[in-house]
């Protein structure tokens, strides 16, 4: 059969992305081969002896591979590698760094809901889930995967652009003695401590205040 | 369990993730884990885990900071500033095990065995830096264990 020669440039920039421990393998195109370049992949446990290949990324020509099943227990850490292919030449194989899906994933921010009195605001958040499998499988939200999670929470007054910062445990808070029939816009953080990361802001969610009927 | 000890993880954990991919990089042995060979450290029973617990700040302490020298200064001193941080739980730890409150059964003398023979395994400077790169494992199992 025809003789491979490792010759061709390799895969560049080879690393996972992971958010919300939906772990995914990417990487660049060799230098200058254009079309044509196929890939497979393989990942190891570390401290495991074996590559294990990954069928489903086997002679793909996308350049990416979705590796969340097989590295979802965060207890683990893993190494994953690529290979390219063009014209009966190859590359080497090309291997990420050493990938720790507990700190090494990105944290999308909590989904907020508001409600109003008169005079207060309240505030529910709620952390994104963990990947997994299958939408039936059970979820597991990150609060559970970093026991140590908590939230930052920004209230903005719309008319008098006032803004209060809260740093918070739990997932709820009321915001009390507010101007009736005014606007307030609430953004929200996760942010853990150790290991140490946090999500961006979520967008603004405002509501007004009720007309206060005792006035 | 009865022995409480505090320690900055927070400044530890920000020390190691500065070194993190540097020190992890000179490890090129993929196959092999000092901590987690050939069981994780997360089936280390919780009775276990004081005992196994003070094992490993000694281990870091003795066997593998003063080893991981390199050639350079900024991962030098980060390495020594998370050295300084095991060293003083290290003490405490061991007062606790002073006053019998952190005992040690089979289990964890078997598990802290398998560990140095892991770590024995391998030439020193390889092992030390080995270890200092699985300093994620610990940590991470600290806090799970909190």
């Amino acid at each position: 059969s025809g003789q491979l020669y490792c010759s061709l440039p390799n895969p560049r920039n080879v690393r996972f992305e992971s958010i919300n421990m939906k772990n995914v393998l990417r990487w660049s195109a060799p230098e200058g081969t254009g079309e044509g370049v196929l890939y497979k992949v393989k990942y190891s446990v570390y401290g495991v002896g074996k590559w294990i290949r990954k069928p489903e990324c086997r002679n793909i020509n996308r350049t990416w591979c979705d590796l969340s099943s097989e590295t979802s227990d965060y207890e683990e850490q893993y190494y994953a590698s690529v290979k390219a292919f063009l014209n009966g030449m190859c590359s080497d194989w090309m291997e990420t760094t050493r990938f720790n899906p507990l700190t090494d994933t990105k944290i999308d921010p909590p989904m907020v809901s508001v409600s109003s009195t008169d005079k207060s605001i309240s505030i529910i958040l709620t952390a994104p889930e963990k990947w997994k499998r299958s939408s039936e499988g059970e979820s597991t939200s990150l609060l559970q995967v970093y026991p140590g999670l908590q939230y930052n929470v920004s209230v903005l007054n719309k008319k008098t652009k006032k803004r209060w910062w809260f740093s918070i445990s739990n997932n709820t808070l009321v915001v009390p003695w507010l101007e009736p029939e005014t606007a307030y816009c609430v953004s929200a953080q996760i942010y853990v401590t150790t290991p140490l990361l946090h999500s961006g802001f979520s967008k603004e969610y405002c509501i007004a205040t009720l007309k206060d009927e005792t006035a | 369990g009865p022995c409480r000890v505090s320690m900055s993880m927070t400044e530890i954990r920000s020390g190691f993730t500065a070194i993190k991919s540097n020190i992890q990089a000179r490890d090129p042995i993929r196959t092999l884990s000092i901590l987690s060979y050939p069981d994780s450290l997360h089936k280390v029973k919780s009775s276990d885990r004081c005992c196994i617990t003070h094992h490993l700040f000694n281990f870091y302490v003795d066997k593998v900071f003063k080893h991981c020298k390199t050639e350079d200064s900024y991962v030098n001193r980060k390495i020594s500033s998370i050295a300084n941080s095991f060293l003083s739980v290290k003490r405490n730890l061991g007062q606790c095990h002073e006053q019998n409150k952190c005992m040690c059964g089979q289990e964890s003398t078997d598990k802290f065995k398998q560990i140095l023979a892991n770590y024995e395994g391998l030439n020193v400077t390889s092992a030390a830096i080995k270890s200092l790169g699985e300093l994620d494992i610990l940590l991470d199992w600290l806090e799970k264990s909190r």
